[in-house]
C-alpha cells in the first residue's frame, strides 16, 4: 500500500480536477455580462487558478529542495528539487495556457510585456523549464546539483514579487484572489467550486512530487549499483 | 626554516558524485618543491586546482601566505601576492599570440621580465607572434607551462606556483631546461606544486606526495645553481581589459554574433513595421529604436566561449582579478544600431536615445554573461539552455521603454 501511496493521491487528484471541470462548465453561477468582456470564458478561471496555486506549492517544495541540497547537501532536498522543478514546469504551464486562452477573450490579447504578474509567472515557468531540461543535459554531480540549485534559490524571489504584483502595478490582472482582502472575496458558490479545484490540485501536486522523487530515488540507485559494477 | 606559504586545512573537494579529496592537510614551505605522481584518478590535479581555489570545498580552507583565500562556506579572497598557473588543460586562447598569453601571466602578478632568453629556451622565438591556435600541441603546452613558471621570476618576494602535468607533450631538451627551471624558482624560495609522472622531476623535488602522505624526496640531486639576477619591469594595469579587447578586435566576435542578430531585428523591423506608423499610438517609437540593440544584448558576451576553450577561464576565475569582456565593443555597437534605427524610419537621432540603447546593449549583455559564467561549473556548460532564461529581460525592458515614452525623453 505504502507504495501506491503516490498513485493514489494522484489519481483523486485527477478525479477531483474532473469533478473541478465539471462543476465549473455546469454548476458554477455565470457572471454579470457587465463585469466580463467574456462572461462564458470566466469559467477558466476555476482551472486557472487551482493551477498557479498548485504551481506555487510546487515552486516552494523546489525552494526548500535547493535549499537543502545548497547548504546541507541532502540527497532528499536534491530529489526534492527536481520534483519541484518538474511539478512547477506541469502547472505552470497549465496556468500560463489557461490564461492565455482567458486573456485573448477576456483582453482581447493572449500576452501582455507590460503585466507584471503575467511576466513574473512566465519567467517561473521559464525557470522550471530551464531546470529540468539543464539537469537532463548533465550528468548528476554535485556541480549540476550546485548550478540547479542555485538558479532555484534565486528563482524563488519572483515568488513574493509574482503574488505583489498586482499590488504594486496593477495593469491588467484583478487583485489576488487568496487573501486579497475584500476586493479577492468570492460568493459561497464560487469559493466552493475553487475549494474543491485547490483541493485537486494540491493532491495532483503532492502525488506528482512523490512520483517524482520516487523516480529520481531510483535512478540515483540504478547510478551507484553501475558505478559499484564498474569497478568489478 | 622556511615561511609556509600554502597550507590545505582538512580540505575535502567533491567531484562529479565521488568525494576526490577527503580532509587532506598538506603545507608546503617557501624553497619546496612538492611533487605529486599518484597514479590516475588519485586527484592529483584536483589538489593543484583547490590549491589554486579553483573548486569549490566541502569542509576546509586553503591559506596562501598565512591569508585564507578560500573556504568551504564560499568566502573567497584575491590572494595578496598573485601566482603562476599551468591547467593540465592549458588554460589558454587560441585567439590569443603567444606573447600575448605569457605577458598576461606576467601582468596579473603585477611585473614584467624580459622572456625572450625563455622563448629562444624553449625553442618558440620564432612563433612569438603566432596565435596559440597554431602551434603544434607540445608547443601550446610550452606557452602554458611557461605562463605558470615565468611570474616565479617576477621580484624577490618568492610566490606560489601550481604546475599540472607541465611536460606532458614535451620534449627531452624542453623537459631538461625545465627541471633546470624549477630548481631556480626553488632556489629563488618559490614553493612550487608540480603534478607529474615523469621522472625527470624526481631529481629537482624536494618532496613526494603519494597516497595521501608528504615523504621528503632522497633521490633529490639537485644542486645549488649561481643566482641569475633578473630585472623586474613594472606590468602594464588593465591586463582584463586589454585582453578583452585585443580578442575583439582580433576576431570580431562581437560584431558577428551580437551584431548579427542586431542587423538581422533592424532589417525585420524596417521591412515589417511602417514608418509612418510611429507617429500613431500603436507603436512606442522607444521601443523601436531600441530593439534592435535589446537584441544585440540577448546574444549574451562572446568572450565567454572564447574562455571556454582549453579551460581559459578556469585561469582567468584563479586568479581573481576579473575575466576579460566585450563591454566597449557592445557599448558601440549597441549605440550604432539604435541611431541606424532612427535613420532608417528618418528620425532625427535623439542622442539621449543613442546613449540609452548603447547602455541597454551592455546591461543585456552583463545579465546573460553572469547567467553563462554561473553555469561553468557544469560538466556540458553549452548544453544547459541557459537560453530559456533570456525572456527574464523582456518585462524590464518592456517597463523600461513604458517609462521613457511616459517621461517624454523622445
Amino acid at each position: 500500500m505504502t507504495k501506491r501511496i503516490a498513485e493514489t493521491i494522484l489519481l483523486y487528484g485527477f478525479i477531483g480536477i474532473g469533478t473541478t471541470l465539471g462543476l465549473a462548465f455546469l454548476a458554477a453561477p455565470s457572471v454579470s455580462i457587465n463585469a466580463f468582456e467574456s462572461p462564458n470564458a470566466q469559467r477558466i478561471f476555476y482551472w486557472h487558478v487551482p493551477a498557479a496555486w498548485a504551481a506555487f506549492i510546487a515552486f516552494g517544495f523546489l525552494f526548500v529542495g535547493s535549499a537543502m541540497w545548497f547548504f546541507k547537501r541532502s540527497n532528499a532536498g536534491w530529489r526534492m528539487h527536481v520534483a519541484g522543478a518538474e511539478a512547477g514546469l506541469a502547472t505552470g504551464l497549465m496556468t500560463v495556457w489557461s490564461g492565455m486562452v482567458w486573456g485573448a477573450a477576456e483582453w482581447g490579447v493572449p500576452w501582455d510585456w507590460t503585466d507584471v504578474r503575467l511576466n513574473t509567472f512566465g519567467l517561473l515557468t521559464f525557470l522550471a523549464l530551464f531546470l529540468v531540461l539543464g539537469r537532463q543535459s548533465q550528468p548528476d554531480g554535485v556541480e549540476t546539483r550546485d548550478t540547479f540549485s542555485s538558479f532555484g534559490l534565486f528563482g524563488f524571489v519572483l515568488v513574493p514579487v509574482t503574488y505583489v504584483a498586482t499590488r504594486l502595478w496593477q495593469i491588467r490582472h484583478p487583485g489576488p484572489v487568496i487573501g486579497g482582502g475584500e476586493e479577492g472575496s468570492l460568493n459561497s458558490e464560487m469559493g466552493l467550486i475553487l475549494l474543491v479545484g485547490a483541493i485537486s490540485f494540491t493532491l495532483f501536486i503532492i502525488g506528482h512530487m512523490l512520483m517524482s522523487m520516487r523516480i529520481t530515488s531510483l535512478e540515483q540507485r540504478l547510478e551507484s549499483i553501475q558505478e559499484a559494477m564498474d569497478k568489478v | 626554516m622556511s615561511e609556509v606559504l600554502l597550507s590545505l586545512n582538512g580540505v575535502s573537494v567533491r567531484r562529479g558524485s565521488s568525494n576526490v579529496l577527503k580532509n587532506l592537510d598538506l603545507e608546503v614551505s617557501g624553497g619546496q618543491l612538492v611533487l605529486l605522481n599518484d597514479k590516475n584518478g588519485g586527484g592529483k590535479s584536483t589538489i593543484i586546482e583547490a590549491a589554486a581555489g579553483i573548486h569549490p570545498l566541502e569542509t576546509g580552507e586553503i591559506r596562501h601566505h598565512g591569508n585564507v583565500i578560500l573556504d568551504s562556506s564560499g568566502r573567497s579572497k584575491q590572494p595578496q601576492l598573485a601566482f603562476g598557473l599551468t591547467l593540465q588543460s592549458d588554460g589558454c586562447i587560441g585567439s590569443q599570440r603567444v606573447e600575448e598569453h605569457i605577458l598576461n601571466a606576467l601582468d596579473v602578478v603585477g611585473g614584467r621580465i624580459q622572456i625572450d632568453t625563455w622563448l629562444e629556451r624553449y625553442n618558440l622565438t620564432h612563433r612569438r607572434h603566432d596565435l596559440i591556435s597554431h602551434l603544434s600541441g607540445g608547443q601550446r603546452r610550452k606557452v602554458a607551462m611557461l605562463a605558470g613558471i615565468l611570474p616565479g621570476f617576477v621580484g624577490e618576494t618568492p610566490r606560489l606556483l601550481f604546475l599540472d602535468e607541465p611536460a606532458a607533450g614535451l620534449d627531452e631538451d624542453a623537459r631538461t631546461a625545465l627541471v633546470e627551471d624549477l630548481q631556480h624558482l626553488r632556489e629563488r624560495g618559490n614553493c612550487i606544486l608540480l603534478a607529474s609522472h615523469h621522472s625527470d622531476f624526481n631529481a629537482c623535488a624536494t618532496h613526494i606526495f603519494r597516497d595521501n602522505e608528504l615523504n621528503v624526496n632522497d633521490s633529490n640531486t639537485s644542486n645549488v645553481h649561481e643566482m641569475v639576477d633578473i630585472k623586474t619591469t613594472s606590468s602594464q594595469s588593465g591586463v582584463v581589459f586589454r585582453t578583452g579587447l585585443a580578442l575583439n578586435q582580433r576576431t570580431l566576435s562581437t560584431l558577428a554574433s551580437n551584431g548579427i542578430a542586431g542587423f538581422l531585428t533592424l532589417g525585420m523591423l524596417l521591412a515589417l513595421v511602417d514608418s509612418s506608423a510611429i507617429d500613431s499610438n500603436l507603436i512606442q517609437a522607444s521601443g523601436l529604436f531600441l530593439s534592435a540593440a535589446f537584441a544585440a544584448g540577448l546574444v549574451g558576451d562572446s568572450m565567454v566561449a572564447m574562455l571556454h576553450e582549453h579551460r581559459a577561464l578556469d585561469w582567468w576565475k584563479a586568479h581573481r582579478q576579473g575575466i576579460p569582456n566585450s563591454y566597449l565593443h557592445a557599448l558601440i555597437l549597441g549605440a550604432g544600431l539604435t541611431a541606424l534605427t532612427q535613420l532608417g524610419y528618418d528620425q532625427d537621432i535623439s542622442w539621449i536615445i543613442v546613449t540609452i540603447g548603447g547602455l541597454l546593449t551592455v546591461s543585456t549583455m552583463f545579465v546573460i554573461r553572469g547567467i553563462d559564467l554561473a553555469t561553468s561549473r557544469l560538466a556540458r556548460p553549452r548544453a544547459a539552455f541557459t537560453r530559456i532564461l533570456t525572456p527574464i529581460l523582456i518585462l524590464p525592458f518592456a517597463l523600461f521603454v513604458q517609462w521613457i515614452t511616459d517621461s517624454n525623453l523622445l
